[in-house]
């Protein structure tokens, strides 16, 4: 018997399950797409010594087969595309069937002539395209396998031959096997690949989560150092003018524990100054209501009625107060009375509990009588349950208590030492008018305890009234106060304007030294007075007042400087950053050409205002003025005045050095100073004394502002900036109006326009617009 | 393939393919031979010539229609072989398989060039 035909076919057997186990445990151990698709092909060059065959992917459309891996073809075929449903491959994706052929070429040759034939006989519209498909155009035989995983379909593994009938059955149960195998590891490759780029994905949204909480987190933080401040400054407000022993005082208080838990709206009545707030704020901390006090000045509410609903919103579940309601517009006025009296009528009808928001509202005007043609409906409804603050002059016998108060209050919070006050004093106190009422005793004891030099207080003559006058001008109220001075409202005389006045306090007795100061105080101030940029603060009046003090009047602005912008509300972005910058630069640039250093920018001597339509219009502040007597100070000076509280850290090292020649560029220098801190929040150096400080300016390199920001920054401003911050001024820009153009050629993810600045000042701050134009 | 009418009138057509059924059957497609279907449901006998290139041989078989297969296996693969190439060729919608008709073999004879050459 011949057994050798038998021996030959067993040991191709067993090549052939060896190159089986070999591709299953090859194809096991990757989970590359490449190497799955090279090991399954390479397999059938070992299985069949044939060199055609394909591994095509269904796309996500589900209705087209890309080809992601080939052997054999003249032209790689890579990246060929058949639909589903046409040809051998299309078909067996629709079908999910394996399909086996064995004379492709003959029954495509039967196809055309029978093509030919319906041509002939005029059936050309019956007829499609022929559309060619990845693969041998001569091929005879073909095997096609789907490549399905739980029931879908992910491919199909294809093999050719231009020989007809080259495959027999057991061909296409090898091919089977192998298909499973890629079917089973491309699913893999791809369940990896999906969960790789879902682990990525999940780990970038955390670290985005973790930077959004740190910086809503930041936000908050700073929210609440703010809130916290508004509810210290909004309690000192409360305690004062509900003190003393007077019948007045006492039917306050009683009025006060008598309003408190009652629901109907009440109007305070009384002259300006008198305590009105104080008493609406006493009545709502009385109330128990766990919601807001909310603080509306009718007068600046013209055009936002919008806002004054929103108010009321804000004051859910507590208390508006309407000061000034006299100055509501009639429209707004007509609104809110009907909404009271409807808030009443079904609070009588039980049918709400208690009304949401508690209506108290302030009135100077004089409602014992009526204005000709009768009250207005609202007031009518307020007037029901009124109370009168009395004016001081009332309750004279409350004065030695309130001075007291607000002795210790501004005191403590100038960090002064003040026993008592003298009884000259206190007799001058008590035997004023106080046509300004309480805010007026207020506005007098803060001046007197800001310049009061011993623990016994003295209140001048001059200081009552006419003394609060300087030049033409009448000084309202203080609006801030310095290691050099203090800066007032001041109206002028006659005509309406409101000013700024800085006072500046000197320690210089009469005599020669103090003559030349004045001097040189006069010609700065005319310099100052000679500069016509409309982004500095424009001079009005200078001199030297009874007491002593020098003074400037400026031109009030509302707003705020960019040390308050910056500590209320964060890092501004680049773009805004730019654009303030831009305008101190033509501020500076006029100075500069005039032979005058500012000396001292910093964030609180740039002032962000509104001009009319224009918003964010910027003011460099405290121009030139006695800047040369301060710089001429000794270091002992400098830190008894408070100077090295804030200033050090915008000094340039020629300053800090004591150089002789100091020209624009330290201005530049301080000028990036201050947008470093705009930027981030931080000054350009950390450090704990003032000495640390100065001696950075000189030998330190700062960290650049992007690593100090969540913001983004530029990197072409970073450059900008970290050349204006080099020690040596020769390195800096050479001028104020080159770092402008450079700030100019700035590219920005935003434009900073008027519109956005607009929309910060109205979401910001729409109580420092109402009164600015 | 060629066939007969009932009164004798015989028909010849080309077919493309003979599918192996079984040692015993053949199928052949059913597609749009109107002529030689309405011959053989009258007269089941039919007589095929088969040219296999690769063998270089052609065969002669005389066949018996037994019945008409509209679903199952064997209709199946030839739907999908008739499918693919219909599709590549622009022939969807007329190559469409109908039935696919199975037939006994009564006889099979190798020759050495078909009857009509």
């Amino acid at each position: 018997m011949d057994v050798s035909p038998n021996i030959t076919e067993l040991e191709r057997k067993i090549a052939e399950v060896r190159i089986l186990q070999r591709v299953s445990a090859d194809i096991n151990s990757t989970l590359d797409l490449d190497e799955i698709c090279d090991i399954a092909l390479r397999t059938m060059d070992e299985l069949f010594a044939f060199h055609h065959a394909n591994i095509l992917i269904l796309e996500p459309d589900n209705t087209t087969l890309r080809v992601i891996a080939s052997r054999g073809y003249e032209n790689q075929a890579v990246g060929g595309r058949v639909a589903v449903g046409t040809g051998v491959i299309g078909v067996v994706a629709q079908k999910r069937r394996m399909m086996h052929v064995s004379n492709l070429g003959q029954q495509r040759a039967y196809a055309a002539a029978q093509r030919r034939e319906m041509e002939k006989s005029g059936r050309q519209a019956q007829l499609g395209d022929t559309i060619p498909v990845p693969g041998l155009p001569n091929a005879e035989s073909q095997i096609a396998i789907p490549l399905i995983i739980r029931d879908d379909l992910i491919g199909v593994f294809s093999i050719e031959s231009p020989v007809p009938r080259s495959f027999g059955d057991h061909d296409r149960d090898l091919v089977t096997i192998v298909a499973n195998q890629i079917a089973s590891a491309i699913h893999n490759a791809r369940l990896y690949e999906e969960r790789r780029v879902a682990a990525a994905a999940l780990q970038e949204a955390n670290a985005s989560l973790e930077a959004r909480v740190a910086e809503r987190t930041a936000a908050l933080e700073r929210e609440l150092r703010v809130a916290q401040a508004l509810l210290k400054e909004a309690r000192s407000r409360v305690e004062g003018p509900l003190l003393g022993d007077s019948a007045v005082a006492s039917g306050l208080r009683e009025t006060v524990a008598r309003q408190a838990r009652a629901v109907a709206p009440l109007l305070l009545t009384g002259p300006a100054g008198s305590g009105k707030e104080a008493v609406a704020r006493a009545v709502h901390d009385a109330s128990g209501r766990s919601g807001a006090f909310i603080f509306v000045s009718c007068a600046e509410l013209n055009t936002h009625e919008s806002l004054f609903a929103n108010r009321f919103e804000l004051a859910s579940g507590g208390t508006v107060f309407l000061d000034g309601v006299h100055d509501l517009p009639p429209e707004v006025q007509r609104v809110l009375h009907v909404t009271l009296e409807e808030g009443q009528r079904r609070f009588l009808r039980g049918e709400s509990s208690v009304p949401d928001v508690r209506v108290l509202a302030s009135t100077t005007h004089d409602l014992r009588e009526p204005p000709p043609g009768g009250f207005l409906p609202l007031f009518q409804l307020l007037a029901a349950n009124r109370v009168m603050v009395a004016p001081l002059i009332d309750r004279r016998e409350d004065i030695p208590a309130l001075v007291d108060h607000f002795v210790r209050q501004h005191a403590r919070r100038l960090g002064k030492v003040i026993d008592r006050v003298s009884p000259d004093s206190m007799r001058r106190l008590e035997a004023y008018t106080w046509p300004g009422n309480i805010r007026e005793l207020k506005t007098v004891l803060e001046r007197a305890v800001l310049v009061c030099k011993s623990t016994v207080l003295e209140v001048e003559g001059e200081q009552l009234n006419e003394a609060l006058a300087v030049g033409s001008y009448r000084l309202v109220s203080p609006l801030g106060s310095g290691g050099m001075g203090e800066i007032w409202l001041a109206t002028h005389r006659f005509l309406v304007r409101p000013a700024a006045v800085k006072l500046i306090r000197h320690d210089v007795a009469p005599g020669a030294a103090r003559e030349q100061l004045v001097r040189r105080f006069e010609r700065e101030a005319h310099v100052t007075a000679g500069l016509r940029s409309p982004h500095t603060v424009q001079l009005y009046d200078f001199g030297v007042n009874d007491t002593g003090s020098f003074y400037y009047v400026m031109e009030y602005l509302d707003g705020l400087d960019l040390h308050r912008l910056v500590t209320r509300f964060g890092p501004q972005a680049a773009e805004r950053v730019i654009t303030l910058m831009r305008q101190a630069c033509r501020s500076l640039a006029e100075a500069h050409e005039r032979g005058l250093v500012h000396r001292d920018i910093k964030p609180a001597n740039l002032f962000v205002t509104r001009l009319g339509t224009e918003f964010d219009y910027l003011k460099v502040l405290d121009f030139g003025v006695v800047k040369e007597q301060q710089s001429s100070q000794d270091a002992t000076m400098l830190s008894n005045q408070g100077m090295v509280q804030g200033t050090p850290a915008f000094m340039p090292p020629e300053i800090v050095m004591g150089e002789a020649r100091i020209d624009g560029r330290a201005d530049l220098y301080s000028l990036a100073c201050a947008a470093y801190w705009a930027l981030t929040a931080h000054t350009i150096f950390d450090a704990t004394t003032p000495a640390q400080m100065l001696l950075q300016h000189v030998q330190a390199r700062p960290i650049p502002p992007s690593k100090r920001s969540e913001l983004s920054i530029p990197r072409q401003l970073e450059t900008i900036l970290m050349t204006c911050l080099e020690k040596d001024p020769a390195n800096r820009p050479a001028s104020a109006l080159q770092l402008d153009q450079q700030l100019a050629q700035v590219r920005c993810e935003a434009a900073w326009t008027n519109e956005r600045a607009r929309e910060w000042w109205e979401t910001h701050a729409p109580e420092l617009l109402a009164g600015s134009s | 393939m060629v066939t007969c009418s009932a009164d004798g009138k015989p028909n010849t057509t080309v077919i493309s393919q003979v599918y192996y059924v079984d040692e015993t059957h053949v199928a052949l497609s059913f597609q749009f031979f109107s002529k030689t279907i309405r011959n053989v449901r009258e007269n089941p006998r039919a007589f095929v010539c088969v040219f296999d290139i690769a063998g270089q041989a052609h065969w002669a078989l005389q066949l018996q229609f037994e019945r008409s297969e509209t679903t199952g296996p064997v209709f199946d693969a030839m739907d999908m072989q008739i499918e693919a190439i219909a599709s590549m060729t622009g022939m969807s919608g007329i190559f469409k398989l109908r039935a696919a008709d199975i037939y006994r073999v009564l006889s099979v004879e190798r020759v050495q060039h078909p009857p009509w050459t």
